[in-house]
Formats: structure tokens, sequence, C-alpha cells
């Protein structure tokens, strides 16, 4: 069952008689232990899409769905959902991590004894009770994201979006960040996160929605996505290749370029290994496209015409 | 609700306790701007001036400008420090409306500031000489001020939410608070004084000037008339709050500052 679906939504801003169609026609939908990962350019509509799913915008047409409720409608769909912003500190700097857990666990629904509770247990597991006692301001970067999302997580909402969670943190914090995504999403809550950084990306999501100009261009698995822009499965580079095998390969099924065959489906990779045998090999590798080629592809080589063609 | 309310009381008490010089100088300056005036205005009346009771009257009058001046400025003023500091947004994602929160923080923040205003109230009467009646009486009609006060806090809140920097409207808009708590609306007779009824916690306030500068006994028809005022002034004030949030979120600039 999905713990977040979002349908057809919209959302246009009128500025100076000019009309900005923010977020066009946005569906999605996150189930339990999954994270999607959702990607695209500055101003391509991720935030505008966040905030309507955290009933922060209002949309113009579609619905946002959490455990079943609409945050636009019933404001008890908001105990569904934790929040991580970007841009925004997103705690009170003048209170300590302990006093912003327990305030805000208060503020989603909690009351204080569960929320003080609540609050230990959290600080223990993000590694933060040394500093349960520090103003949020005298924190480091890395540790005040820690906080923010231990704040997003207080009431145990199944729904958590992370808007860029690792953006200004330098690789310690951001491994921790990264560990804490996966356990938390382990626990059978659904992730919305946002990134530029798409190895973390990849790492991370289970499926991936690409926006772009306020469209999604793509939405699924993350290892279908990648395979589906893989041309070949593996590559063979060989010091030289002479006519006669590349005549055999190709009517095999191989695509030659230059003196490097691309396999394009694994059960030809000994076949295709029985003909070059006994030429030497330099390297024998899996090929495979990153995301960081995908979304470049989709997002500036065609944008116009990404959607159409790589739909699922 | 209340535990809510306990939160935000919580957290009001440790940023006081945390910043207590911010709350000391509020104090001073409060003190100090209304002993400049005293000073002032006996200075161009010269020595043989006799204030009387009417000076009662200013001081209840100028304490309750600084009672809902505070209200007045709260609210707005969470909104605008809180999209500055990048915590206005988290407060929207609750089960509690936003004007179920920015009461009840309000009411928490006054009931700490409460104990500032005691203090600015005893240093002016200390000041001035003059020593205010306090009868348990007082409270109906403070009540009243206080229901329009947190209505017209709602009203500059819902002004802060669409147009986000409202400094200069908040400064004019003290002096005319001063008028509305000051005004001895409650000697006006006629035609006036059924504008003065109307004008926002106007009669609660003449109600308070009497109660508590001329010890007269409570006047219970102008208490239902400050009732009502107070009442009416709040459910404008809620309305407004909700329709200007539903705006910012249509367009989309709710942290926006």
């Amino acid at each position: 069952m999905s713990l977040l679906e979002v349908r057809h939504l919209h959302k246009s801003y009128r500025a100076q008689g000019k009309t900005t169609r923010a977020v066009q026609d946005v569906s999605l939908q996150i189930g339990a232990n999954q994270v999607l990962a959702f990607l695209g350019p500055n101003g391509a509509g991720k935030t505008t899409t966040i905030k309507m799913i955290a009933g922060l915008v209002l949309p113009d047409r579609g619905t946002v769905s959490i455990a079943g409720r609409d945050p636009h409608h019933d404001s008890q769909a908001l105990r569904s959902v934790g929040a991580v912003l970007e841009g925004s500190r997103n705690l009170y700097w003048r209170l300590t991590p302990a006093e912003n857990l327990e305030y805000f666990g208060v503020l989603r629904g909690l009351s204080r004894r569960v929320a003080r509770q609540r609050s230990r247990v959290l600080l223990d597991r993000f590694e933060l009770s040394h500093k349960s006692k520090t103003n949020v301001q005298k924190l480091s970067r890395g540790m005040q994201q820690k906080v923010a999302i231990a704040v997003a997580l207080i009431h145990e909402p199944p729904l958590l979006l992370l808007d860029e969670p690792t953006l200004g943190l330098d690789v310690e914090a951001t491994q921790t960040v990264k560990r804490l995504v996966r356990e938390i999403a382990s626990e059978g809550r659904a992730i919305l996160l946002t990134t530029h950084q798409l190895d973390i990306a990849e790492e991370l999501s289970d499926r991936v929605a690409i926006i772009n100009q306020g469209e999604i261009v793509t939405e699924q698995a993350t290892e279908a996505l990648i395979q589906q822009f893989s041309s070949a499965v593996y590559r063979v580079e060989l010091p030289e290749l002479p006519d006669d095998r590349i005549a055999r390969l190709i009517d095999l099924g191989a695509l030659i370029e230059g003196t490097t065959v691309h396999i394009p489906n694994p059960t030809l990779l000994y076949p295709v290994l029985d003909i070059l045998n006994p030429l030497p090999i330099a390297r024998l590798e899996t090929e495979r496209a990153t995301l960081t080629d995908i979304f470049l592809k989709l997002t500036k080589a065609n944008p116009t015409h990404a959607s159409g063609d790589v739909h699922a | 609700m209340l535990e809510l309310f306990f939160a935000e009381l919580t957290r009001a008490g440790i940023q006081l306790r945390r910043y207590l010089f911010e709350s000391i100088g509020g104090i001073v300056i409060s003190t100090s701007v209304f002993y400049g005036l005293f000073l002032s205005a006996s200075y161009i009346a010269g020595p043989g001036l006799q204030f009387g009771n009417r000076l009662d009257a200013i001081i209840v009058g100028y304490v309750l400008w600084t009672l809902v001046l505070f209200i007045m400025a709260n609210i707005s003023g969470t909104l605008q420090r809180e999209a500055q500091t990048g915590t206005l947004e988290q407060l929207f994602i609750s089960p509690f409306s936003a004007s179920q929160v920015f009461l009840t923080r309000a009411i928490a923040d006054l009931l700490l500031q409460s104990g500032l205003i005691a203090a600015i109230i005893v240093i002016i009467m200390a000041l001035t000489g003059r020593w205010l009646a306090f009868p348990l009486s007082l409270w109906l009609p403070l009540f009243t001020v206080l229901l329009g006060a947190y209505g017209l806090a709602f009203a500059i809140g819902s002004l802060a939410l669409i147009v986000k920097r409202l400094q200069q409207v908040l400064g004019i808009f003290q002096f005319a608070l001063l008028f509305l708590m000051s005004v001895p609306t409650e000697e006006w007779t006629g035609g006036m004084r059924i504008i003065g009824n109307l004008l926002p916690m106007s009669p609660g306030a003449g109600l308070l000037r009497n109660l508590m500068a001329r010890q007269q006994p409570l006047d219970l028809p102008q208490l239902g008339i400050a009732l009502v005022n107070g009442g009416v002034y709040f459910a404008i004030g809620l309305f407004l709050f909700r329709w200007a949030e539903r705006q910012t979120k249509r367009y989309g600039n709710l942290s926006d500052y």
C-alpha cells in the first residue's frame, strides 16, 4: 500500500501579468520501506511539489493523500508527515536539541511526557546525547542536520520529506545522513528525498522520479531506469580486433566500436568470449549508465521530448 | 491544546531566562518613556500642576497600551521572525491549526510578560507617587480588552502574512493604539459614546480606568458592551488570519520575508 499518493498536481504562479507553470500534472507514489529520489534541476518544481505534499502550498488541481488523508482538507494528515526543508534551519537555534525535540513533538500532537521520552531515545540513536544541553546554534552543521532529522521523526511519521538533507555537509556528516536515511526507510517509512548529489540518490533510492520544467519526465525503479539507459551489459576492450572476428561478433548481436565490443545481452557473454579466444583482453567490465548520465540526458539534451521517450 | 500551551510556556520561559537582558531592557525603555512624558508634561504645566485622578487614568491607559502593544506585536513579530530564522513552515506542519498555535503562543508569551508588565506598573506608580486600586473585578474588563487585542493581533498578523514587512505600519499603529487606550471614551456622551463603544478595546479600557483610577463600581451593562466589542474584534481577527493563511498558501510564499 502506498503511504504517499500524489495525483495530477498542478500549480501555477502569476506575477506581473506573467504565468509560470511551476508544477504540471505531477503524480507520484511511495510505499513503506521505500526511498523515492525526486530529482530535477533548480527551479524544476521539486520544492513546490514537496510543499504541496506538506500542506504548505495549495495546489491548483490534483490531490495529495498521506496514509489515506488529504493534508489540505484534514489537518490530522500532518501527524503522518515529518519534513526537513531545504534553505530552512527547521530548528530553534536558541534552544538545545532536547528542547527542540520536546517542543516539536508536542506541536505534532504528542504529550510532553511521550515527547520527552522519545527525545531521549532519538538523541541516543543519533549520537547527540552529549550535546543535548548545547544550544543548536553552537552545534556543527552536520549535527544541526541530524537534530533536524530527529525532530522530523519525533512523532514517528510514516512519511518523511527530506529536501536536500546533505546540502553543505562535509563527507563524514554526509555518510552519517546516508546511513540514517537507510535505517529510517528500513523501519517501514516512506521517504521522499531530493538532492543534487546524484551519486547519493543512486545509492539510497529504490525509485527515481525526475522532474523538468514542472513535468515528471520519468518515474520508475532506480535499477530499471539505469538498465534502460545502459546500452550494453558488458564491455570488452582489446588491444586489437581482427576483421574476421568482427563479422562473427556482429552476427552474434554484439556492437563494435573500434577495438571495443559492447555486449547488450548477458547470455551473449560466453559466446563472445569463445569468438575472441585466444586474443588478449585489456579490460572486461559491466557497462552501466549512472544516474548522473541519465539525469543529464533527460533534463539537458532534449528537455521537451524527454517525457515521451522514457516514460515507464 | 493544554499540552501545546505548556510546551509554548516552557519554550518562551527558556528563551526569557536565557536572554534576560532583552526582557529587562524592555522594562527600562517602557518606564523611561513614560517618565520622560510625565516630566515633560510637568515642566510645561509648571509647578502648580495638579493631575489628580487624571494621572491615574493616564497610568492605566499607558500600562494598557504597553500590554496591548506587546500582544499586537507578538503574532506579526513571531511570523516575521520565524520566517527569517527558517522555522515558520515547521509551525504549519502540525495537526493544530496555525491560529491555534499562534494564539496559544501569544497567551503563553503574555503570561510570562505579565511579570514584566507588573514591574512596569510598580515602577511607574513609585515614580509618580500615585497608587492605583486593583479590585478583583478588573479581570472582567481586562479580559474584554485582551480579546480585542488578540483580534487586532491576528488582523495585523494576517497583514504580515500577505505583505511580509510591517515595521513602518506597526510604528504608525502604535500611535493609533495609544489613542484607543488613552482617550476617555467613558466620558463621551450621545453619538460619540456610540462611536466610543465601537472602537476596538475602548469600552473595556474605559471600564478599567473607572475601576482602577476613579474607584467606581463595575458597570455591568457597559461590561456587556465591552464583551461584545472584544468578541467581535477577536472573531474578525481570526477570520482575517485564516483567510490570509489560505492566500499565502495559494501564492506559495509562506516562508518569504
